[in-house]
């Protein structure tokens, strides 16, 4: 594991934006997984750019997002993507 | 060449999209069952989707203090056995549990729903929450019961399907539904049974005679009876928490039942209501139901 990450193939999950959540339904667990911001656009930035890193996903988000100090993003950004790979929603390389 | 233990008689009943088969050991639950159910589809010769079971909890116990044990295709292996004098209540049960842990052609909500103008309203809540006797009080009023119990979401459609089994009143319940409804549609009072007093009401002749009728859902809500009248907005997120909470085989229908799910939670409104009484309750849901988009 070197901190870089994958998105699952679009086939995996199965997402449903609702007013104030984001319901995830990911396929090869039958789980269903209830996330808020920043979650759905980190699964999108790694989604756009294939595999990266933290600081790959703060560096797409930050075009369109203001996310305030760079390294303070990018440790944020990392303890979220540890969290995804933990319940199989992006993929640890 | 086994015998069986004991005689049994038995019943076969058709309630909304289900056919139950109840077997009992004694006489008693079942002759309750043909006098309330009497309207209902009978297939004799169908094959059923479930067979509830109501057996001795013990060799004697058929005769001394008997005490019936429900079981039947899916059944819960801690089980308190209950009073003969409880049978009626031990045949719902166990129709309830059936569908509760075996039903998969539907997702399945503990919720009672009631139908008007075409459209269906759901409530869901806790046991006491008042959901159950608001929906009888409706059916009395105008709307036609779905069920007081669960609410069948339909996997393509989208639609409720009703399952109209008797509604099961509670303590107070009993003597305000009772007042509006002539003797032949109510059950025996069961006394001191786990839940308090309980006395079942059989639903009006329309709602039986449409039992295979479904209708889209246009509005959720969530009661709570005995407090004081408010209305909240409750957001999609905890709606739908709530209501998996409430499905007792969401998980089980995998992606089919997050498709139901999600899109009835993105398309029915929904809000909490607190009430005083059933009729402020009724008020309360008339009024919404005017306004509903």
């Amino acid at each position: 594991m070197n901190g870089h990450y994958r998105a699952e193939p679009e086939t995996a999950l199965v997402v449903r934006p609702l007013d104030d959540i984001v319901l995830l339904y990911h396929r090869p667990s039958g789980q269903t997984h209830m996330v808020v911001s920043p979650v759905p656009e980190i699964l999108e930035a790694l989604c756009a750019g294939g595999d990266g890193d933290a600081a790959a996903v703060h560096d797409w988000l930050a075009q369109t997002h203001d996310l305030g100090p760079r390294e303070q993003a990018i440790s944020a950004i990392a303890a979220h993507l540890a969290d995804m790979a933990a319940i199989g929603l992006v993929r640890a390389l | 060449m086994t015998l069986p233990l004991f005689q049994t008689h038995q019943i076969m009943l058709t309630i909304g999209p289900a056919t139950f088969r109840i077997a009992s050991a004694w006489r008693a639950p079942i002759d309750a069952l043909e006098r309330l159910y009497a309207a209902y589809p009978r297939p004799a010769d169908a094959v059923a989707d479930f067979t509830v079971r109501l057996e001795p909890a013990g060799r004697l116990r058929r005769w001394l203090r008997p005490s019936i044990f429900i079981t039947g295709d899916h059944g819960l292996a801690d089980a308190a056995p209950m009073s003969l004098a409880h049978g009626l209540l031990a045949a719902e049960m166990g129709m309830n549990l059936q569908m509760a842990l075996g039903w998969r052609r539907h997702l399945l909500l503990h919720a009672s729903s009631v139908e008007k103008d075409g459209q269906v309203l759901v409530m869901t809540g806790e046991s006491g929450s008042g959901k159950s006797t608001l929906a009888a009080q409706l059916g009395e009023r105008g709307w036609r019961l779905l069920g007081d119990e669960f609410a069948l979401l339909d996997l393509v459609t989208g639609h409720v399907m009703p399952f109209p089994r008797l509604v099961s009143l509670k303590n107070r319940a009993v003597d305000v539904v009772a007042a509006d409804v002539p003797a032949e549609r109510m059950g025996p009072m069961l006394m001191g049974t786990a839940k308090g007093n309980i006395r079942h009401l059989v639903p009006r002749a329309d709602a039986v005679a449409r039992m295979g009728e479904g209708a889209p859902p246009a509005m959720l809500l969530f009661p709570r009876f005995g407090h004081e009248t408010d209305v909240r907005a409750v957001g999609q997120g905890e709606i739908f928490m709530r209501l998996t909470q409430a499905s007792t085989n969401y998980v089980a229908l995998g992606e089919a039942g997050f498709d139901a799910l999600t899109r009835f939670v993105a398309t029915v409104p929904a809000c909490a209501i607190d009430f005083p009484s059933g009729e402020a309750g009724m008020a309360m849901v008339e009024q919404l139901w005017a306004q509903r988009g």
